[in-house]
């Protein structure tokens, strides 16, 4: 009553107070934000520009460093193998992943699906290097895929797998499938239970068979789940570095070149910070170019 | 809509804050542009009473014992000298070393992998007045070549010196006493083409005639060995590692040698699978049985030694032609005194004394496994007859007197050798380029490194 009677233009002057308080409460946050997040990324930006070994003084160098990206072939190649890490480090896993969740929700719970999740995971607990060392002694020339493969009388196919230039970023790509499939598994075994039981069986009633269940039901309750799971592996593959530092260096020629490893030995090793820069900007916006499309996808109801 | 208008107030905050941010950005970023070479201080090579802890740092490995020994013989010398020896690895060190000798805690001696930028960013002091004082100039001088650096800060060979060592790695072929036998092999061979029969020998007999690792850049060795050789002269290749003007690898000698090199490799000279052996296996599969030559360095020597003392040799890579010139890919462990140390003077009188110290040049050789140079009336260290290490010793000993030592083709620019060398080398060795293209693709690499 007391509110209603007082004239309009008074509520304005205590939004306004509302909204600088507010600012005061967000303030520690994004100056912390600020320091360490933005001002790196608009140095980032800054030093693309530059001709800079990181020390010294730095010249300006107008687009040379953005324009090397696409005319240095070994640039612009380590940029496409990212893309065919892609298929190693999402549409695997998040298929594999889909398959996998649906088939330990069909189990009853116990021993056995308890272990099934156990072992899909460990790969995401261990470090990506050790990851990486384990499967070059598993990929080696006596490593335990060609022994295997030998065990099954497949001794022509056997080779030393990341020195071969067909397979070493097949090879490479399936680490990736190892780490990530665990992720997405347990990610989407996770979604899979929130959704309500009663439209499972809504479906059986109406004769859904297991696959038709899968795509009714399992796949659009998923979608949320579906959407973090891709998001992550893409900029996984996209900004990989590790598995490829440790397994191949590259190699062999640039057959498995990728653009972490190349911003890697620009700035420490060859110490040209501005062209390393100008390869994490454009690699920064190429994953929020793939990113943002799928976010999309997600939010739509 | 109303929490909208709520926090655009924010937004423009942020915006506001992030145009500052950019302001703030617009001035250019790195250090001053003025700043100049440190003063030269008065030189001496007193090392005071006072008591100095000398830090080192150095590359983890066989380099930690080696100096922390070095650095005892020095403290008993001079006992108010305590050295003390911290250590990251190779790799560690190569990226790091500008920004921790740019720091506040910097070391009295550093181990250089490369010189790089660190002269041309003043962060290395020159050593020339302490090579006047302790009278290095009158020692051989091809030892000091690769870390003289030009005005320009950047063409090694001559100008200013900046870092000097205890001893030097060597290159050659290493080989199975045993193997070599059985293929008929009495004496080193003479040329290339009798080197080239050995191998077809050795394959014939079932062995594998050579050992290396073509992933991390073992392959290259022998190609530049090749280039050499088949030149007849190695001026070229060092000209164009120390990067003087108008220095090209595009020459006839590189191509022959990729040619022979590629024909290696589809004859089954080279190991099956070559480009996935690094630089752990080999030596390992060297040690098995696994490979009648190994071209490799000195490095490799003591642990040949130790798990097969007398059972390897090691041989320079033979000349294109019989009696030609032999030669080798060189490489001293460096140590430079950054322009931060207080110690400066005692940093130089420890380099001088791991030069000229008999016992510490023993040390050089038993737990380094490297070669002292020094002055060249310095009695050379001793090993055990028909070691490796003591095949090495005496090799480098013929190469200092003879102009033989070359600098590694790897070490020309700081990326020469894994953005170049090693994946041209691989897809040579996996015939999917050819040594016409080869030759040209890693020169513009270089140029393209270099700026040019």
């Amino acid at each position: 009553m007391i509110a209603a009677s007082r004239p309009r233009g008074d509520a304005v002057p205590s939004v306004r107070r509302r909204s600088w308080s507010a600012l005061l409460w967000v303030a520690p946050a994004f100056a912390t934000y600020g320091v360490f997040v933005l001002f790196p990324m608009l140095q980032s930006v800054q030093y693309s520009f530059y001709d800079w070994d990181g020390i010294g003084p730095a010249t300006p160098a107008g687009l040379d460093n953005w324009k090397a990206i696409f005319t240095q072939p070994e640039l612009l190649q380590s940029v496409v193998n990212a893309f065919v890490l892609v298929i190693f480090y999402t549409v695997l896993p998040v298929g594999l992943g889909l398959v996998a969740a649906s088939f330990i929700r069909e189990l009853k719970p116990g021993a056995f699906s308890t272990t099934a999740r156990v072992l899909l995971f460990v790969p995401q607990v261990l470090p990506l290097v050790a990851a990486g060392i384990a499967w070059t002694w598993m990929y080696s020339s006596d490593g335990l895929v060609n022994q295997v493969l030998r065990a099954v009388g497949l001794d022509r196919y056997t080779r030393a797998w990341l020195g071969d230039f067909t397979f070493a970023l097949p090879a490479v790509g399936v680490i990736g499938v190892w780490v990530m499939l665990g992720f997405c598994t347990v990610l989407l075994l996770a979604g899979i239970g929130k959704i309500d039981p009663a439209l499972y069986e809504a479906a059986r009633l109406d004769g859904a068979g297991t696959v038709r269940e899968f795509f009714a039901v399992t796949l659009p309750g998923l979608r949320r789940e579906l959407v973090v799971c891709t998001t992550f592996t893409i900029i996984a593959a996209l900004a990989s570095f590790d598995v490829v530092q440790i397994a191949t260096q590259g190699g062999p020629g640039y057959q498995t070149m990728v653009p972490g490893v190349q911003i890697y030995r620009l700035t420490f090793l060859q110490q040209h910070v501005g062209q390393a820069s100008a390869l994490a900007v454009f690699l920064a916006v190429l994953v929020l170019l793939v990113i943002w499309p799928i976010q999309r996808l997600g939010r739509q109801r | 809509m109303r929490s909208l208008t709520h926090y655009r107030g924010a937004f423009r905050a942020a915006g506001v804050a992030a145009a500052a941010a950019l302001l703030l950005a617009a001035c250019a970023p790195g250090g001053n542009s003025e700043a100049g070479p440190v003063p030269s201080k008065p030189v001496s090579t007193g090392i005071g009473t006072e008591p100095v802890t000398l830090k080192l740092l150095v590359t983890s490995g066989v380099d930690v014992p080696f100096y922390t020994a070095l650095g005892k013989l020095f403290h008993a010398k001079y006992s108010n000298v305590t050295v003390k020896v911290e250590s990251q690895d190779y790799a560690t060190l190569t990226t790091t070393i500008a920004r921790t000798l740019a720091g506040d805690n910097v070391p009295d001696l550093v181990r250089v992998p490369q010189l790089g930028n660190l002269t041309k960013d003043h962060l290395l002091i020159s050593l020339d007045p302490y090579a006047e004082a302790y009278g290095w100039n009158d020692w051989p001088q091809s030892q000091f070549a690769s870390t003289r650096v030009g005005p320009d800060g950047r063409q090694r060979g001559a100008g200013s010196l900046y870092a000097a060592g205890a001893g030097f790695g060597l290159t050659g072929v290493y080989y199975n006493k045993a193997l070599a036998q059985r293929i008929g092999m009495t004496r080193p061979p003479a040329t290339v083409a009798e080197f080239e029969q050995l191998l077809a020998k050795a394959k014939d007999a079932g062995l594998q005639p050579i050992m290396t690792n073509g992933k991390d850049g073992g392959s290259v060795y022998p190609l530049q060995n090749l280039a050499m050789s088949y030149a007849g002269d190695a001026q070229a290749v060092q000209d164009w590692n120390y990067t003087k003007p108008g220095a090209s690898i595009d020459t006839a000698a590189t191509v022959k040698a990729a040619t022979t090199l590629q024909r290696w490799g589809q004859a089954g000279y080279l190991p099956a699978g070559v480009n996935d052996i690094d630089q752990t296996r080999a030596p390992a599969e060297f040690i098995k049985g696994n490979g009648v030559f190994f071209p490799s360095g000195n490095w490799q020597a003591p642990g040949l030694d130790k798990t097969g003392s007398g059972q390897f040799g090691f041989l320079l890579f033979p000349p294109g032609v019989a009696g030609g010139p032999s030669y080798a890919m060189t490489a001293a462990a460096n140590l430079g005194i950054p322009a931060k140390s207080p110690h400066a003077d005692v940093a130089a009188a420890f380099l001088d004394f791991v030069q000229t110290d008999q016992q510490a040049r023993q040390e050089t050789v038993t737990l380094g496994g490297l070669v002292p140079a020094g002055p060249s009336d310095a009695p050379a260290p001793t090993a055990p007859e028909g070691s490796a290490v003591a095949a090495t010793v005496s090799a480098f000993q013929e190469l200092l007197k003879n102009n033989g030592l070359v600098g590694f083709m790897a070490d020309a620019t700081a990326s020469i050798h894994v953005n170049s060398l090693i994946p041209q080398t691989q897809l040579l060795l996996a015939g999917k380029t050819t040594p016409e293209a080869f030759a040209p693709k890693v020169q513009s690499d270089y140029e393209r490194d270099l700026g040019r």
